[in-house]
């Protein structure tokens, strides 16, 4: 008797050939983990998860996926707040977790050679006793994957003085759809040729996996001085912000917070900060030590003649760490004050910052919900966080519609639908709110460039599903092209 | 000459005609050649073919200038130096400062990947740009990016735009992030007897946690040529920016660490020197017949010299070299002594700069045995499937300056 398979179940078994049958996850119970990522409302669950070890079961992985034309969504750590790793139907999941190895640090040249599951605090952890530090830091840095922060170009809160993910990889190891591996971006300053790391960072899983990476490091600052001041409203503290930037300072952070912010974070991390204000700044500025001390003092200045309640610095480290624990435990804190949030990511020109925190506080009042602020001020990358109750019916959806105008006030402003969180799953609808056609359309022909097959994370950032033509490697005009051909007669 | 037609020049004085243009050159397949303030035309391949030369000389509005966001969006024919002017009267720049910024474009930096002594702090232009619109080959306008610092909505179009010399579209439009005007600036020189010292010097720029703007080495300056030097002694010029406090104290770290490290002198460059070090890099990078720019791993800086340089300088009658040295570039240009030598010398130079992981690409050469003779990028990168996609993708009928990019892209 011949056992026929069914194609899935033969996939299944080459998969598992590649990277063990341990490493290969089909039971239904044990995949209901990795059917969603930081954005929990949504789920999908895959056809198998994938564990590779190496570049080399990667490029496997992705050659039998093709062979079985399946979609292949590659996953870090599952922290991301877009659903970029969100599962496609009847698609594998690639999990780049057990890829954590720090491969190279080359102190002389300033840089590392990573695994892409290796966790982002790791980096600085490595390097820190020899005065080195990883810049980018997105709050969930403890738990994050460099691997993801590629994906997703991720900021955090000292990316105003230090940029983002983008500015600080330098190469990567890439296995394409064709299960090729390809060295992209340059050893050196200069490459040669089209700048393909530019597409690459931040290209949310839409292009390749990456197996290594080359990243950037920095000599840590020789003084960083903190300053925690409190504000009577959003409006003083935006101000406070402008003028910190207009006396000709560049900040390593502005962070602020709101009053409802604050009293989450003090009643889940214990700071002592007052709950009887409207706005809290959480301020970094760092360099030599003369340039730290100077800016700090002018920063002090600034914050008191903005109408500050109060000014303090931290007494030592042990306290400066404290308050960067407070800020960077605030989405989790809010768990302190409702059941439930969904957090918005939209950038605005940060002169705006005042205008549009009360438009988006005059929304959430008349459809009924409390809306909590902490975001990057310093760049005008807000992080409102609506309030509801995801056991009343209805309500959820309703907080995401309020969440979806927010995206419109920030780009009636002239902002961004995301700053650091990605589009993904999550954004992908707005997106056409915020490119034209033709901008669409001219990003998914540097998709294409990357992945003819259109194999990987299909359904992300694009707000209809996209195809690169039937076949790979020959150029075949879009429609409108075709009718514009065809006008022109 | 006979039996050749010179290329049409046409000056769109607008954005919506510049688009007209590209749409009417599609639809007949003319090929075109975007042309800013003409300063480095002679980068990459002769395009196999030019119908149109496109000078977008007319196109220098700054459509939106957000001083207190620290952001500004201007047309890709701006110059650089009128573009500076703007932003000084309100304490601002775009931190970039490469050779010839009253003629350089904003749309002929992004597509050179122009870039000066400000590098060492700042980077490119892809760390300074925030958003960009592009004409596609067939006439249609594209946006990326926005007009906000923080951005990863969708695929990053301004970056990938960056050095890629005309091939993939017209630069319309671009936006920058801006950094303030330094409250104080102040360009320091030491002399250092070899490129082992200089990579000394920044190693210990690096553990003494300075913070330089720039620092560029240079081989044959006026300032040097009066003092006896050996072919190996570079000036270097060392820029410390920031509040005046916090640029003093850092000028006298360095002459501290120039003094226990080098056993040399630093001195700072009073106005009345009336050295002017942009000027000084200018010349040197723009020096020659034959220019070529060397990018190397940083700690390779000793290798450079010895396996790089020096073969180059050989067969030179007359060279200049400027490094940044932090950044592992380094730029010589001069006349070729024998140029079947030089040929020579620049293939070993080329191989050594590669199995640094390096590249050395010929920017500029009005030698045409040369020309014949070496690639103008050399080795074509591993993604250059994912490049030559690139571009069918985005000008599939070949018209953008045909064959000018790496491997005849």
């Amino acid at each position: 008797m011949i056992l026929r398979l069914t194609p899935a179940a033969e996939a299944e078994g080459e998969l598992a050939a590649i990277v063990g049958v341990e490493n290969c996850i089909v039971d239904p119970s044990e995949l209901r983990v990795y059917e969603c990522d930081g954005l929990t409302g949504t789920r999908v669950r895959p056809l198998a998860v994938v564990l590779p070890a190496s570049t080399e079961e990667v490029a496997a992985v992705v050659k039998i996926a093709r062979s079985y034309n399946l979609p292949i969504v590659p996953r870090g750590a599952g922290t991301g707040l877009s659903g970029g790793a969100l599962p496609v139907d009847n698609g594998i999941v690639v999990g780049l977790s057990r890829m954590n190895r720090i491969l190279e640090i080359d102190f002389e040249n300033l840089r590392m050679r990573l695994q892409p599951g290796v966790i982002n605090l790791d980096v600085t952890k490595a390097i820190a006793a020899h005065g080195y530090y990883y810049a980018p830091d997105p709050s969930s840095q403890s738990v994050c994957s460099i691997g993801g922060n590629i994906a997703e170009n991720s900021g955090g809160a000292h990316c105003l003085k230090y940029g983002f993910t983008t500015n600080h990889v330098t190469g990567a190891t890439v296995v394409t759809s064709d299960g090729d591996v390809v060295q992209i971006g340059s050893p050196c300053a200069d490459g040669v040729g089209y700048d393909l790391m530019a597409a690459l960072v931040g290209s949310e899983g839409l292009v390749g996996i990456v197996t290594e990476a080359v990243v950037r490091i920095l000599r840590t600052p020789e003084k960083t001085c903190t300053l925690f001041a409190t504000f009577p409203s959003t409006d003083e503290a935006g101000d406070c912000v402008s003028g910190i930037v207009a006396a000709g300072i560049v900040p390593a952070a502005i962070e602020m917070m709101d009053r409802l912010a604050i009293e989450a974070i003090v009643k889940s991390t214990h700071v002592d900060w007052p709950l009887d204000v409207g706005a809290a700044l959480l301020v970094d500025v760092d360099g030599p030590a003369a340039e730290a001390e100077h800016t700090a003092s002018r920063a002090i200045e600034i914050a008191r003649t903005s109408g500050a309640l109060e000014v303090r610095t931290p007494r030592d480290e042990r306290e400066r760490e404290l308050m960067w624990k407070g800020r960077k435990g605030a989405f989790a804190a809010m768990g302190r004050i409702s059941p439930n949030y969904y957090v918005q990511d939209g950038v605005i020109p940060r002169s705006e910052i005042a205008v549009v925190l009360r438009e988006i506080a005059e929304l959430c009042a008349r459809e009924g919900f409390r809306v909590a602020n902490v975001f990057h001020a310093g760049d005008g990358n807000l992080h409102p966080l609506v309030l509801y109750d995801g056991r009343i019916p209805g309500q959820a959806h309703h907080a995401e519609k309020v969440a979806a105008e927010i995206l419109r006030i920030c780009l009636r402003h002239g902002g961004s639908i995301t700053g650091e969180h990605g589009v993904g799953a999550d954004k992908a609808a707005y997106m056409g709110e915020a490119f034209s056609e033709h901008d669409l359309e001219t990003m998914n022909s540097v998709r294409c460039a990357f992945d003819p097959h259109a194999t990987f994370n299909p359904g992300k950032v694009f707000p209809t599903p996209r195809l690169c033509g039937d076949r790979p490697g020959v150029y075949v005009p879009h429609q409108s092209e075709l009718s514009q051909q065809a006008a022109r007669g | 000459m006979i039996g050749v037609s010179l290329p049409e020049e046409l000056t769109p004085a607008t954005l919506g005609e510049a688009a007209d243009v590209m749409r009417e050159r599609a639809a007949r397949g003319a090929s075109v050649t975007f042309v800013g303030g003409g300063t480095d035309l002679g980068y990459g391949n002769p395009p196999e073919r030019i119908d149109t030369l496109l000078k977008t000389e007319k196109l220098t509005s700054i459509i939106e200038y957000r001083a207190s966001d620290q952001v500004v969006t201007v047309e890709g024919g701006l110059t650089l130096a009128a573009l500076q002017r703007r932003l000084k009267t309100k304490k601002q720049r775009l931190a970039l400062d490469p050779p010839r910024p009253d003629s350089a474009t904003i749309g002929g930096l992004l597509s050179t990947n122009g870039y000066g002594p400000l590098r060492t702090r700042f980077g490119t232009l892809r760390d300074l740009i925030v958003g960009i619109s592009i004409v596609r080959a067939d006439g249609t306008l594209a946006r990326g990016g926005g007009k906000v610092v923080k951005n990863v909505a969708g695929f990053d179009l301004p970056k990938l735009m960056v050095g890629s010399l005309g091939t993939l579209g017209l630069i319309a439009t671009a936006t920058f992030r801006l950094h303030p005007l330094p409250e104080r600036r102040e360009w320091h020189v030491l002399t250092a007897r070899s490129l082992q010292e200089v990579r000394t010097l920044c190693r210990a720029l690096v553990d003494r946690r300075l913070e330089p703007s720039s620092v560029v080495a240079l081989d044959a300056t006026p300032a040097a040529a009066s003092a006896p030097q050996s072919r190996e002694t570079y000036s270097v010029y060392v820029l410390f920016e920031g509040f005046a406090a916090s640029v003093e104290a850092q000028g006298a770290r360095l002459a501290v660490a120039a003094r226990d490290l080098l056993g040399a002198d630093a001195r700072r460059i009073e106005a009345r020197d009336k050295i002017d070090v942009a000027t000084l890099d200018e010349e040197a990078r723009v020096f020659g017949d034959v220019r070529l720019r060397v990018s190397t791993p940083p700690a390779f800086l000793p290798g450079l010299d010895r396996e790089v340089l020096a073969p180059l300088r050989s067969a030179y009658q007359k060279s200049r070299t400027v490094l940044y040295p932090t950044v592992g570039a380094a730029f010589i240009g001069g006349i070729p002594a024998n140029i079947v030598r030089f040929v020579t010398a620049l293939n070993q130079a080329r191989a050594a700069a590669e199995s640094a992981g390096g590249n050395l690409v010929v920017l500029e050469c009005s030698d045409l045995f040369v020309r014949e003779q070496v690639d103008v990028f050399g080795a074509i990168p591993d993604s250059f499937p994912i490049m030559r996609r690139l571009k069918e993708r985005f000008d599939p009928q070949r018209r953008l300056s045909p064959g000018r990019f790496v491997g005849g892209l």
